[in-house]
């Protein structure tokens, strides 16, 4: 037997790092697996991108050449752009559903877990926004990758300089993720009932707006007024539901508890 | 896990680590004047609490089998051997003797048998 | 010696089951304390409560002197770890290990390592893969690792078989040893513990029915067994927490016995036996609770 006289360290009370730090902490944490983040949905985006590819060839190929003007023109209107960002969707809930409770079991206070987790959803949408902007890029230039197909560029998108596509990427990104946030903060905290009557209440919302319009024969009125917004006016208005949604969440989450 | 005190022992577990730190001084695996284990090596060795360990160490050093050097440890004390054989003399008495004539007179054993009988276990 | 965890009538209520009645008692610094009490007693949402994951239907709790809840300062010297511990989708050993310093300043990431190789942690795995016991290994290391001045552990060794958990036992009283901190551990394994355990608190029900030091608690109970008629006579006028009878025999689980009754005991011939604290606390909480069929659907996941 060792006869040393050991002297016992305290683990002692530590320096508090400060709020900015554990933020950061909890933005970083979200980048923790890189799979998750860049690796999964770049490989998703990719097997679309390629399925889609292969229908354009597809068409494009069997239509007369007159006609191939005409494909693009219809190709303009491509489904698939949805799926860019249902993906975010699933990360935004995953990053709330799954990270919060583990984030608490280290020690996080819920307020920093959701600024840290609003600040890593905002650069995600940053860096997702500047990776499509030059797959667009490509896209135009390659005139729709040679069969006039438009899955990045699609109707959806008003802009055409690369800094209206960063914007408008931007404007969608920040939407879905936060939109995302909002249904997961609510399950969080209240589970599938919360979630049921959080949609519930959402399509009251949707069909009372519809039925206003309506009633007040507004329909004109309204078309006239998105038609002469400048497109890229019209994306802008949509910064509007996203921050509601992420304030809706920082509320919903400040007093949500782990469950099971 | 008490498998190194066993649960039939009902003292608590320091007045038992003094004992076993007892037993070794007595046989002289810890000889005078050298220096004991760390309360942590102590607490490490038998799976208990440190504060446990400390507490059967601070017994011995109450009654003045160790005492400590600053800055170094615990050191058993010059003349802590006898002094505890002494003392064990006595408990001996109450501890094996009684136990063995009230057994003896039980089993009809008489006094000159059972000197016999310790005869041929022969003291070393 | 300072207290660094007050509570003051804590009180949960989940709808209509109280979960935790009116808990008072605090945690002494720099101790180990054993909290411990049957499966649904309400020992994950009393430690819940303490780390300010669940809040308080009514009542205090004090963490260094000031309420945990949204506290980041006090919540930084803290470390959870439960048994039930869900890690975010695909994530891998090495992503918890790679993130746990970022939040506990004192994470010793050399001990980790040694932690690793000890409970045979494969890193590159992903958790949902991971058998039970690797899952609470992970857990176990993050609390160990830590460092962190008050360290829970609910149960976190389910899972992991008798040579881990005696790993784990180990590694805890070495730098325990080597870097006092307060250590709240939870669980129904009592006896494995004991040892370990400085402090203990009981809590069964909701209630808590013991506070008190290990050592005193160990010397608090007694069983004699023999005819049953002497054990009846022995019993007579003393608190009985316990008996049981077969036939002519009986076993009686009663107070601690002086010198003069252990004599008495003797000639009534009577055999002595220490309780174990887990024996005891059997005794003590199999008295006082409700029987199973009593106890409301869904209480049993509360703790």
């Amino acid at each position: 037997m060792t006869t040393t006289a050991a002297v016992a360290q305290p683990a002692e009370t530590n320096e508090y790092r400060g709020g900015l730090s554990r933020v950061l902490s909890v933005a970083r944490l979200h980048y923790t697996n890189k799979a998750t983040v860049f690796t999964i949905p770049a490989l998703i985006l990719t097997g679309i991108f390629a399925v889609n590819l292969a229908i354009w060839a597809i068409i494009y190929n069997s239509v007369p050449v007159a006609d191939r003007g005409d494909v693009s023109e219809g190709l303009q209107w491509s489904g698939s752009t949805f799926y860019i960002f249902v993906y975010t969707f699933v990360i935004a809930v995953q990053a709330i559903n799954v990270t919060f409770p583990f984030a608490l079991g280290y020690g996080v206070t819920r307020r920093h877990f959701a600024l840290g987790t609003a600040l890593a959803l905002l650069g995600l949408a940053a860096v997702y926004s500047v990776a499509l902007t030059v797959v667009a890029s490509i896209e135009r230039a390659t005139d729709g990758w040679g069969f006039g197909g438009r899955m990045f560029t699609a109707i959806y998108f008003p802009a055409n300089t690369w800094y209206e596509f960063l914007f408008v990427y931007f404007a969608y990104f920040a939407l879905f993720f936060f939109t995302g946030a909002f249904f997961a903060a609510i399950y969080s905290r209240w589970r599938i009932i919360g979630l049921l009557l959080s949609f519930l209440g959402l399509a009251i919302l949707i069909v009372a707006t519809l039925a206003t319009i309506g009633a007040a024969q507004a329909w004109g009125e309204l078309f006239a007024y998105l038609g002469a917004l400048p497109p890229l006016g019209f994306v802008a208005w949509s910064f509007v539901p996203t921050a509601i949604a992420a304030v809706a969440a920082f509320l919903v989450i400040r007093r949500a508890t782990p469950k099971g | 896990m008490d498998t190194m005190f066993p649960s039939s022992d009902p003292r608590p577990i320091f007045v038992q680590i003094a004992e076993r730190i007892e037993n070794d001084i007595i046989s002289g695996a810890l000889g005078e004047e050298t220096q004991v284990p760390s309360t942590n090596e102590f607490a490490s060795f038998y799976r208990i609490n440190p504060a446990t360990a400390g507490k059967g160490v601070n017994l011995l050093v109450d009654t003045g089998i160790l005492y400590k050097k600053r800055g170094i440890g615990m050191f058993v004390a010059e003349g802590a051997q006898s002094r505890l054989k002494t003392d064990r003399r006595e408990q001996f008495q109450h501890e094996f003797v009684r136990p063995l004539v009230e057994e003896a007179a039980k089993l009809g054993i008489t006094a000159a048998q059972l000197r016999e009988m310790i005869d041929k276990e022969g003291t070393k | 010696m300072t207290s660094v965890i007050e509570a003051t009538s804590l009180t949960k209520r989940f709808g209509a089951v109280t979960a935790v009645d009116s808990a008072t008692f605090s945690i002494e610094k720099n101790t180990i304390t054993g909290l411990l009490g049957r499966n649904g007693a309400g020992k994950t949402t009393l430690m819940q409560l303490l780390t300010a994951q669940q809040y308080a239907t009514s009542g205090t709790v004090e963490v260094l002197g000031a309420t945990p809840v949204e506290n980041a300062a006090t919540l930084q010297q803290i470390s959870f770890i439960k048994e039930s511990q869900r890690y975010p989708d695909d994530f891998q050993p090495r992503h918890v290990f790679a993130s746990a310093p970022w939040f506990f300043p004192n994470w010793d990431a050399a001990f980790a390592e040694r932690l690793i190789a000890d409970f045979r942690v494969p890193l590159k795995r992903r958790i949902k893969k991971l058998s039970r016991g690797q899952v609470s290994a992970v857990g176990v290391i993050v609390g160990l690792a830590s460092r962190a001045p008050i360290t829970f552990f609910d149960e976190p060794y389910l899972g992991l078989d008798a040579v881990a958990r005696q790993v784990f036992y180990d590694r805890l009283l070495e730098d325990y040893a080597e870097y006092p901190r307060t250590v709240v551990l939870s669980t129904h394994l009592i006896d494995e513990v004991s040892n370990l355990l400085e402090h203990v608190i009981v809590i069964d029900d909701g209630r808590i029915i013991v506070d008190e030091d290990a050592d005193s608690l160990r010397g608090r109970a007694t069983t004699i067994a023999g005819p049953a008629s002497a054990v009846e006579r022995f019993v007579a006028s003393r608190e009985v927490l316990h008996t049981e009878r077969l036939g002519g025999l009986a076993t009686a689980t009663i107070g601690a016995l002086g010198e003069a009754d252990r004599a008495e005991a003797a000639t009534l011939g009577l055999e002595l036996a220490p309780v174990s604290l887990q024996q005891l606390i059997i005794r003590l909480t199999t008295g006082e609770s409700t029987p199973p069929a009593a106890v409301p659907a869904g209480t049993e996941q509360r703790a």
